[in-house]
C-alpha cells in the first residue's frame, strides 16, 4: 500500500514580481509513488519543482515534508535537500570533477561517508546506469545522454527519499533520449518515490502511478495514466493532449 | 547608482578619519617609538656622495646600514660617528628616501637626519635643527662638451633647461635665473646625471661637494665655478646644512656642543677625505662582468626581496580574495539578526576593496609604516610592513577577480550543489571555487607580475627590493643606463618565469585531454522501452 505521505504541497503560490506563476497548487506525494507532471511550456512545472526543493522561495502556502513545514525558520534546509534529490534538464554535473567524483562528492561532504564506502556505492550506481567505464571522464568529454545518466547516479547516491526530475530528456538529441528514459524506468521499478516533469507522454504513461496536468499555474487535472490519457475530463487537458499527440 | 555613491562616501569617510587621526597625532609631541637601546639612529639617503653613499664593505670607517649587509660612508657618516661617540651610543645608519626622512624622524624610526639637509623655515615647522655642520655653496653641474660648459654667471643660463632635487632649496633657487626653463624636479642625483648625459636637461643645481663628486666620477660632467657675486644668492637657512632632530630632543644641546668642537679646518679635511674615498666607477673590462662582480650580491638580495614581497603578497592576497569571495556570496539567511550581521560584513568588505583599490600603494605603505608609529606609537619592522601592505593591497584586487570568476560559473553548478544539500562553504570549496579559480588564473597571474614590478614603490619605506638596489648601485657607479638595463633584465626573467609557470599550472588544472575507458564494454546496454527503433551508436 502506498499510504505514507512524504510530501504535501498546500495552497502554494509563487510570484516573480507581480507575475503570478503558481496559483494555489495542492499536491500530495506518497511513498513509492511515481508522479508525472505534464503541461504546456511556461505553465509553471519547473517553478513548482524548484519551489519543492527550495531553489525558489514560495510566496504563499506551505510545503510539508513528513508533516513538517520546510518553510519554518528552524527547518534544516540542507538536510532536507540531501533527502530530496533533483535531476536537471541541463544535467549540471560539476565541471571540475570527473564522473566518479561527481557521484562521490555529495556522499563524502554532505553525508560524511568515508571515501571507500562512497566509492563502492558510486561504482555500483554507475554500473547500474551503464557509466562505469567512464569514471575518469570529465563532464565535457561525455555526450548529453551519458551526462544525464551520471547526474541520475549522483542524485541516487544520496539515498534520497524523493527524486525530482525536471525534463531530464529535453536537452538531449533524440537518439539519446531512450538511454535516459530506460535508466529512469529501471529506477521507478525499484520503488523509489519520483516526481517527474516531462514532455515524453509515452514514458509518463508507462511508468507513472499518477499523472498531473498543469495549466497556467494550476494543476488542472490529475489521475491515473489511464484516466488522463484515455479519458481526460477537462477540456484543457483534451486540447493539450490532442495538440501534443498530433505533433509527435 | 545611489548604492555605489554610498560606498564611495564610506570610503572617503574612512580615509578622512585616518587623515584627521594622523594630523592630530602629528601635533602632539611623539616619544620615540623605539626604545633607547644605546643606538644613535641616523637617517640618510646613502646615495648623495660625498655626503653619504652606500658601499659593500666597511673600509674607510663605514657604518653598517640597518637591516642590510651594506655599509654607508661619507661626510655625514663621519659626523654621525663623532656625535654618537660623544653621546656614548653606537651609530646606526637607516637608509631612507629623501622624502621619507622627515616622517621617519617624527615617527621615531630615526633619531636624527644627517643627510645634507638645510634648515628651511618650512621644515622647521615640523622638526628642529641643530647648528650648522657644513656650510655649502650652490653650484651647477652641466655637460662638459655642452653649450653651458664655460658659463660663469647665472645670466649665462638664460634659456637653459635646469632641474634640481625634489623638495630641496637647490630646486627653489633655480628661479633666481632670469629666463631659465625650470624643468620638473627629479628624485635623485643619479637620475639627474643621466638626464644631462641624455640631453633632456642642460644642467642641475646642486651643492659644491656633490658637484665635485660628479665631476670626479663622470668625465662627461663639469661643475661650474661662478664668478664672485654671479652665482646663486643663498640665505643661511638654505645653504647651511644642519642636523634634523625631533622637537624637544634631549640631546640637541649636546650635539651642538660636539659640532662646535669640530673646527672649520677639520670639516674641510673630512670633506676632502670623503671626496677621495667615494666609490669610483670600475671601468675595467666588460661593464657587465665588473657590475656583477661588484654588485652581484646586492642585486641578488634585491631580487630575493622582490620575490619574497611578490610571492607572499600574491599568496596572502589570493587567500584574502577567496575568503572575501566566499563571504560575499553567502545567501541571505532567514533570520533577521544574521541578515544584519551579513549586511554589515558585506559593507565592510566593500569599503576595504574600494579604499585599497582607490589609493596608491605608495601612500598606503607610508600611512601604515610612518602613520602607525606616529599615531599609535607602534614600531613595525619595515619588511613586515611591506609584506602587510602588498598582501592587503593585492587582496583587494584579487577579491574582485575572484568575484568575477564566481559570477562566471554557471548557475546550474550552484543549483546542483544546493540540491545535493551542500552548505554554502562546502559548495564553494568543492564545486564553485575550483572553477572560479581556474577562470581567474590568468588575471591572478597578472596580479603576480604587477606585484613583481610595483613593489618598487615600497622604497618609500626603505625596503631594499630590486629597484631600490638598482637606485643605490646607480648612485655609486654613475652608470645609470647599464645598471637599469641589468635591472630590467632581471625583472623580465622573473616575470617571464612566472607567466610560464602559471601556464603549466593552468594546464595541470585542466587535466588530461583524453580519458581512459575503464574496461572493454565500450557499448552500454540500453534495454528498450516503448521505443520503436534501435538507435545505437555505430
Ligand atoms: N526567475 C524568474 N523570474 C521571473 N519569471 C520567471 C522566473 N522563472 C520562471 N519564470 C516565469 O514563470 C513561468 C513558468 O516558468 P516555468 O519554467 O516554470 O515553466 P515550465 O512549465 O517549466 O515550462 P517549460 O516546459 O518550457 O520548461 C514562465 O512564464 C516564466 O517566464
Ligand atoms: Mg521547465
Amino acid at each position: 500500500m502506498k499510504d505514507e505521505m512524504i510530501l504535501q504541497v498546500q495552497n502554494l503560490h509563487k510570484s516573480f514580481g507581480d507575475h503570478e506563476v503558481l496559483k494555489d497548487i495542492n499536491l500530495d506525494v506518497h511513498k513509492g509513488e511515481v508522479l508525472s507532471i505534464i503541461g504546456a511550456s511556461g505553465s509553471g512545472k519547473s517553478t513548482l519543482l524548484r519551489n519543492i526543493n527550495l531553489l525558489e522561495q514560495p510566496t504563499g502556502g506551505d510545503i510539508r515534508f513528513h508533516d513538517q513545514s520546510i518553510l519554518a525558520d528552524d527547518f534544516d534546509v540542507t538536510l532536507y535537500r540531501a533527502k530530496v534529490g533533483m535531476v536537471f534538464q541541463s544535467f549540471n554535473l560539476f565541471n571540475n570533477l570527473d564522473v566518479l567524483q561527481n557521484v562521490m562528492v555529495g556522499q563524502t561532504t554532505v553525508l560524511k561517508r568515508n571515501p571507500a564506502e562512497a566509492r563502492s556505492h558510486a561504482m555500483a550506481l554507475l554500473e547500474s546506469v551503464g557509466m562505469a567505464p567512464y569514471v575518469n571522464a570529465k563532464p565535457d568529454q561525455l555526450s548529453g545522454g551519458q551526462q544525464q545518466r551520471v547526474a541520475i547516479a549522483r542524485a541516487e547516491a544520496m539515498d534520497p527519499e524523493v527524486l525530482l526530475f525536471d525534463e531530464p530528456t529535453s536537452a538531449l538529441d533524440p537518439e539519446m533520449v531512450d538511454e535516459v528514459l530506460n535508466t529512469m524506468s529501471k529506477l521507478a521499478h525499484t520503488g523509489l518515490t519520483m516526481v517527474i516533469v516531462t514532455h515524453e507522454m509515452q514514458f509518463a504513461r508507462d511508468v507513472s502511478d499518477i499523472v498531473c496536468f498543469m495549466n497556467d499555474g494550476v494543476l488542472a487535472e490529475s489521475g491515473t495514466p489511464e484516466q488522463i490519457f484515455e479519458h481526460p475530463q477537462e477540456q484543457r487537458t483534451q486540447e493539450f493532449l490532442k495538440r501534443y499527440m498530433s505533433r509527435v | 547608482m545611489s548604492h555605489l555613491l554610498k560606498k564611495w562616501w564610506a570610503a572617503l569617510a574612512v580615509l578622512g578619519l585616518l587623515g584627521i587621526g594622523l594630523a592630530a597625532a602629528g601635533n602632539t609631541s611623539v616619544q620615540a617609538a623605539s626604545k633607547d637601546n644605546g643606538e644613535f639612529k641616523v637617517g640618510m639617503e646613502a646615495g648623495y656622495a660625498p655626503f653619504n653613499w652606500t658601499q659593500s664593505d666597511s673600509s674607510n670607517g663605514a657604518v653598517k646600514i640597518q637591516g642590510s649587509n651594506e655599509y654607508a660612508n661619507g661626510y655625514d657618516v663621519q659626523i654621525a660617528k663623532r656625535i654618537a661617540k660623544a653621546l656614548g651610543k653606537t651609530p646606526v645608519v637607516v637608509k631612507t628616501d629623501w622624502d621619507g626622512l622627515p616622517p621617519a624622524l617624527t615617527s621615531g624610526k630615526i633619531d636624527a637626519i644627517i643627510a645634507g639637509m638645510s634648515p628651511t623655515p618650512e621644515r622647521r615647522k615640523t622638526i628642529d635643527f641643530t647648528n650648522t655642520y657644513y656650510v655649502s655653496n650652490m653650484t651647477m653641474v652641466v655637460r662638459k662638451d655642452g653649450k653651458y660648459a664655460n658659463a660663469t654667471s647665472l645670466k649665462d643660463f638664460k634659456g637653459a633647461k635646469i632641474t634640481g632635487q625634489l623638495s630641496t632649496s637647490d630646486y627653489d633657487a633655480i628661479s633666481q635665473i632670469k629666463g631659465v626653463i625650470k624643468e620638473p624636479a627629479m628624485n635623485n642625483f643619479p637620475a639627474m646625471r643621466a638626464a644631462i648625459e641624455s640631453g633632456t636637461i642642460d644642467g642641475y643645481a646642486s651643492e659644491v661637494p656633490e658637484g665635485s663628486s660628479a665631476e670626479a666620477a663622470n668625465p662627461n660632467l663639469k661643475m661650474i665655478h661662478f664668478a664672485k657675486g654671479q652665482g646663486f644668492k643663498t640665505n643661511p637657512d638654505e645653504s647651511d646644512l644642519a642636523i634634523g632632530v625631533r622637537k624637544g630632543y634631549e640631546y640637541k644641546a649636546k650635539i651642538n656642543e660636539v659640532l662646535a668642537g669640530i673646527s672649520q679646518k677639520q670639516r674641510t679635511q673630512i670633506m676632502n677625505e670623503a671626496v677621495a674615498n667615494q666609490p669610483s666607477t670600475g671601468n675595467t673590462g666588460n661593464w657587465f662582468v665588473s657590475l656583477m662582480k661588484q654588485y652581484g650580491g646586492m642585486l641578488l638580495r634585491g631580487t630575493g626581496m622582490t620575490i619574497l614581497l611578490a610571492v607572499v603578497g600574491t599568496l596572502v592576497g589570493f587567500i584574502i580574495g577567496l575568503l572575501v569571495g566566499i563571504i560575499r556570496t553567502i545567501p541571505r539567511p532567514r533570520s533577521m539578526g544574521k541578515r544584519g550581521i551579513l549586511r554589515f560584513f558585506d559593507w565592510l568588505l566593500a569599503v576595504y576593496i574600494e579604499v585599497f583599490r582607490g589609493t596608491p600603494m605608495i601612500v598606503q605603505a607610508a600611512v601604515l609604516y610612518y602613520g602607525s608609529a606616529q599615531a599609535l606609537h607602534l614600531s613595525i619592522d619595515r619588511t613586515a610592513a611591506a609584506l602587510i601592505i602588498v598582501s592587503i593591497n593585492t587582496g583587494a584586487y584579487i577579491s574582485e577577480i575572484i568575484r568575477g570568476g564566481i559570477t562566471s560559473v554557471d548557475d546550474g553548478q550552484f543549483e546542483a550543489a544546493n540540491a545535493l544539500g551542500m552548505t554554502h562553504f562546502q559548495m564553494m570549496r568543492k564545486v564553485i571555487l575550483p572553477q572560479a579559480v581556474r577562470n581567474s588564473l590568468p588575471a591572478v597571474t597578472n596580479e603576480f607580475i604587477v606585484n613583481i614590478k610595483d613593489t618598487s614603490v615600497l622604497s618609500v619605506i626603505s625596503v631594499s627590493e630590486l629597484f631600490f638596489s638598482g637606485e643605490t648601485i646607480a648612485g655609486q657607479n654613475f652608470q645609470f643606463f647599464h645598471t637599469y638595463l641589468v635591472i630590467s633584465g632581471i625583472y623580465l626573467i622573473m616575470t617571464f618565469t612566472i607567466s610560464r609557470l602559471f601556464r603549466l599550472i593552468e594546464k595541470h588544472m585542466d587535466g588530461p585531454k583524453n580519458y581512459n575507458v575503464m574496461n572493454n564494454q565500450m557499448q552500454v546496454e540500453t534495454p528498450k522501452i516503448g521505443a520503436a527503433t534501435s538507435r545505437k551508436d555505430a
